[in-house]
């Protein structure tokens, strides 16, 4: 599968990182194509374009607040999670992908 | 004939204790009668009686006279004049108070879970402190001695005039022991009350016409004046009651002896006094080794208990309500005078608590202390040395002990105030020598007097004046009082052969003077030469810079001066043309505003271009949040009170002066003071810290509970110098938690906020002991904590790239296992530092 995902969280210091780190072990774990957008303190990095959108399959948001530029996802699948779930159970997220 | 005088109560606080104590004074020093009126109420004492004063209820804005009667009227009210148009409204000093009100304690989470018995007041005296209670009861008079019933009138008022006589004795020998602090001000106040004529008269009149013996007349005279007190409706007046019932307990003692219960309790351990109310005699009994802590139903924020227990640093709360005192005795109590609270049924958490405070306080103090025998230096090695501003010789030692690099600024006027006559040369002398000897070889600069404008002297008879800080004051009078400045002169030459003296002169606004200073001076020095006596011919002379004149004649002024010292206070005021002390102009007297930043900067570079050394002494240089604006300057030397010296060394050593130097640039550019304090919170001018550092590493902490493991962390912030508002921090840390817990599994934990009560984004780690329940995502407890503090200015900065690295991290297990393993504090920094930044 070709995923794109966002992670969010409350200060942006912490767990927007772990999560986004979870996402990329555990995509390549399963031999998934990721790439993961950070909404963080730092602002956004490794944007994710709308053609990388459109590119992909599915778009796993991991997000506790309110996303920057959410129309990119508007014409794809999208699975929403809390960003704990992400860190806590990664490959059972993906299950749902 | 009558002679009469009327003013106005000039007093915020009416006429209270002391400026009536003041006026008695100088009434009782002729022998004309004297009557003082109050003509709001119509009613008349004698102003020979503290007490006849005091209950006249002179209120703020009173009209009142003052009529003399008798052989030496008409030079008596003439005297009293002088004192109440010149001494009378300098009176009105009300103690300053570190208040705290109930009802707005905010417990920290550790407090809120320990289950102990928190009761608010009001904090008259800070600090923490732990001991045993022990109850204090109002004194009584034994039911062994009967209050009425007496058959020789004549020989009980005989036995009662010998007490009075032995107890003023007493208090007479106990001033000559100690003449000075606030001991001796409560002694001077009870002394006059205990020969006050007024309450002579009511225990003589209580015997004759009562048919009391002495104790019941006493205990008569007590109740009669406390209510006469309570009348006036003045708190101030009413907490004066307390000194009343002290004078009679004691007058009880030199009548009755050890017929009466023992004053003293024999404290052996860590003790906390409870009572409804405390007088002050009664507070001076207790052995302070073992006092820690005082707590008072009643009794306001103003009594002469709390004011000793303030200069006794004796945490204490006032205005507790609700303790059953007598179910405490013995019991274990805190008076937590920084919360304003005090801790009963103290649980083994609430304990916990306490000790971990303890810590904190301690360890931070240790950190600072640390800094007091070093040089003050900033991190780049610019190095600007640190005074200590001072009043007296004695103050002298403790600047020294305090870290103290020299004395900037010793104020003589304490030597001239607040008695009849100048201090003589010898008396001067003394000081002086023993300042330069305390000082131990540091430079003493020795301020001639400045007195006149806001610091009248009652024996140089200086005229009111309408706008006393543009007027005849300091160097200004010298030449009307030559004689009291040529004395002062020697003294200081004299003195000058036992250390490294300088002589400041205050308030210079033109050359003029200066000249004619010098010419005394040297004039001074040929006699004292001529007669034989050593002394430093090349002893310094500068002048304080606080009239903007002088800061536009700095060249002529160098050739004729060695030194100079601003001084920000005055020519702040005087540049801005802001009363300092008007609290509606406290906006526009800001030591920020960029035209007085510019002011300064022309007049330090302009004393460098001469050659000449130039410090501070004003408040500005006492306030932490200016430093980097003083190192910027390139000032030489700093001067300050001595208890900051230590921390404000602490805090130039994190300090850059080339950044110092960019950021007054910037400020003098800037329009606004507002701009200014800006440019001073963005703090490009601190070295950068590293996020974390051994010091930020506590290993095998004992922690029960996750408030107790958060409180740990953010104390180390604390204890490392990086917050001053730790409650803050944790506050910020509660808050994210609140949102979901912070423990993502793996017996870790990583707590974090955004919050500029942190000095530096930082990164503290705990491990535990064992672990203790975070809600984490897999339920099991936490051994390790990372707790993060970041700065909220910090967007966008390499720590928080740092942060985010070490995040993506602790999704490896080799990595968690590192450091949970890792017991070496500079190693885990290394590990959490490092191996995040090479990602």
């Amino acid at each position: 599968m070709r995923i794109v995902a966002v992670t969010a969280c409350p200060t942006g210091i912490a767990h927007t990182y772990m999560a986004a780190e979870q996402i990329e072990k555990t995509a390549k774990k399963l031999g998934h194509t990721i790439k993961v957008e950070t909404q963080g303190a730092m602002g956004i990095e490794n944007e994710l374009s709308q053609s990388d959108v459109d590119a992909a399959d599915v778009a796993l948001i991991a997000a506790d607040i309110a996303l920057e530029r959410p129309e990119r996802f508007d014409r794809i699948r999208k699975v929403e999670v809390p960003v704990q779930l992400v860190i806590r159970s990664p490959e059972a997220v993906f299950g749902r992908l | 004939m009558d002679s009469a005088y009327r003013f106005t109560c000039p007093l915020a606080n009416g006429v209270h204790a002391r400026p009536a104590s003041e006026l008695e004074h100088v009434a009782r020093r002729f022998s004309a009668d004297v009557r003082v009126a109050n003509e709001r109420t119509g009613q008349v004492a004698n102003a020979k009686s503290v007490l006849g004063i005091v209950g006249l209820d002179i209120r703020h804005g009173d009209p009142c006279r003052i009529a003399t009667n008798g052989r030496d009227a008409a030079w008596a009210l003439e005297s009293l004049k002088v004192f109440i148009e010149q001494k009378l409204p300098h009176l009105d000093d009300a103690p300053a108070l570190v208040e705290v009100r109930p009802g707005e304690v905010r417990l920290p989470p550790v407090l809120r879970q320990a289950n102990a018995t928190v009761t608010p007041g009001t904090v008259v005296a800070g600090g923490i402190g732990m001991g045993r209670a022990f109850v204090m009861v109002g004194f009584t008079v034994p039911g062994s001695i009967p209050l009425t019933g007496v058959e020789d009138i004549e020989a009980e008022r005989e036995k009662v005039e010998e007490g009075v006589g032995r107890l003023l004795s007493h208090y007479d020998a106990r001033l000559d022991a100690h003449d000075e602090g606030e001991e001796a001000d409560v002694l001077r106040a009870h002394l006059s009350l205990a020969r006050d004529p007024e309450f002579s008269q009511a225990i003589v009149h209580a015997i004759r016409d009562g048919g009391c013996t002495a104790a019941g007349a006493v205990a008569e005279a007590e109740s009669q004046f406390s209510a006469m007190l309570a009348a006036t409706g003045s708190a101030l007046l009413q907490e004066r009651a307390l000194d009343i019932r002290d004078v009679c307990r004691a007058l009880l003692r030199e009548i009755y002896g050890t017929a009466l219960p023992p004053d003293e309790i024999t404290l052996a351990s860590d003790a906390v006094c409870v009572a409804d109310t405390l007088t002050p005699g009664q507070f001076l009994a207790l052995d302070r080794r073992w006092l820690k802590g005082l707590v008072l139903a009643h009794g306001g924020t103003t009594s002469h208990t709390v004011i000793l227990a303030r200069s006794s640093g004796i945490p204490t709360v006032v205005g507790v309500a609700g303790l059953d005192a007598a179910a405490l005795d013995g019991q274990d109590v805190v008076v937590d005078a920084d919360l304003g609270v005090v801790v009963t049924a103290v649980t083994d958490a609430a304990r916990r608590y306490y000790d971990m405070e303890r810590r904190r306080l301690e360890q931070r103090r240790a950190r600072t202390h640390r800094f007091i025998a070093r040089p003050a230096t900033t991190e780049d090695g610019h190095r600007i040395e640190v005074a200590a501003n001072v009043g007296s010789a004695g103050d002298v030692t403790q600047a020294v002990a305090g870290g103290a690099e020299g004395v900037g600024l010793f104020r003589t006027e304490m030597l001239f105030l607040a008695r009849k006559d100048a201090p003589s040369e010898d008396e001067q002398f003394e000081q002086y020598r023993r300042a330069v000897v305390n000082a131990g070889g540091r430079p003493v600069i020795v301020r001639t007097l400045d007195v006149g404008g806001d610091k009248p002297l009652p024996y140089l008879a200086l005229p009111k004046e309408d706008n006393p800080f543009l007027g005849y004051r300091a160097v200004r009078i010298y030449p009307e009082f030559e004689g009291l400045f040529r004395t002062q002169v020697r003294a200081l030459i004299r003195a000058s052969a036992f250390g490294r003296l300088q002589v400041m002169i205050p308030m210079i606004s033109c050359m003029d003077e200066v000249t004619w200073v010098r010419g005394i001076i040297a004039d001074e020095q040929s006699r004292l030469s001529g007669a034989g006596l050593e002394f430093n011919r090349e002893m310094p002379v500068g002048a304080m810079i606080e009239v903007p004149s002088a800061a536009y004649m700095l060249g002529p002024l160098s050739e004729a001066l060695d030194f100079f010292s601003i001084g920000t206070n005055d020519l702040l005021q005087y540049f801005l043309a802001a009363d300092r002390a008007n609290p509606r102009l406290t906006t526009l007297a800001n030591p920020l505003e960029p035209s007085f930043l510019r002011l300064l900067y022309r007049i330090v570079s302009e004393v460098h271009r001469c050659g000449r050394w130039v410090g501070l002494c004003g408040e500005m240089g006492g306030q932490a949040q200016y430093l980097p604006i003083l190192v910027g300057l390139g000032l030489d030397e700093i001067s300050l009170a001595s208890p900051e010296i230590a921390s404000t060394k602490a805090l130039l050593s994190g300090l850059s002066a080339a950044g110092c130097r960019r950021l007054l640039e910037r400020a003098m550019q800037a329009s606004t003071a507002r701009d200014v304090a800006h440019l001073l919170d963005e703090r490009d001018h601190w070295t950068p810290m590293p996020l974390t550092e051994p010091e930020l590493v506590r290993l095998d902490a004992d922690c029960h509970t996750k408030e107790e493991a958060i409180k740990a962390a953010v104390d180390l912030l604390y204890a490392a110098g990086r917050t001053d508002r730790p409650r803050e921090v944790e506050d910020a840390v509660w808050h994210r938690e609140a949102t979901y817990s912070t423990g993502f599994g793996h017996a870790l934990a990583i707590p974090h906020c955004k919050t500029d009560a942190v000095v530096a984004s930082s990164m503290a780690v705990v491990k535990l002991r064992s672990g203790v329940d975070w809600g984490s995502t897999d339920d099991q407890p936490v051994r390790t904590l990372v707790l993060l503090a970041v700065r909220e200015a910090d967007q966008a900065t390499t720590h928080l790239r740092v942060l985010a690295s070490l995040a993506r991290r602790f999704m490896h297990e080799d990595f968690r296992n590192h450091v949970e393993a890792e017991q070496d504090p500079a190693a885990l920094c290394r590990l959490l530092h490092e191996n995040a930044e090479s990602d």
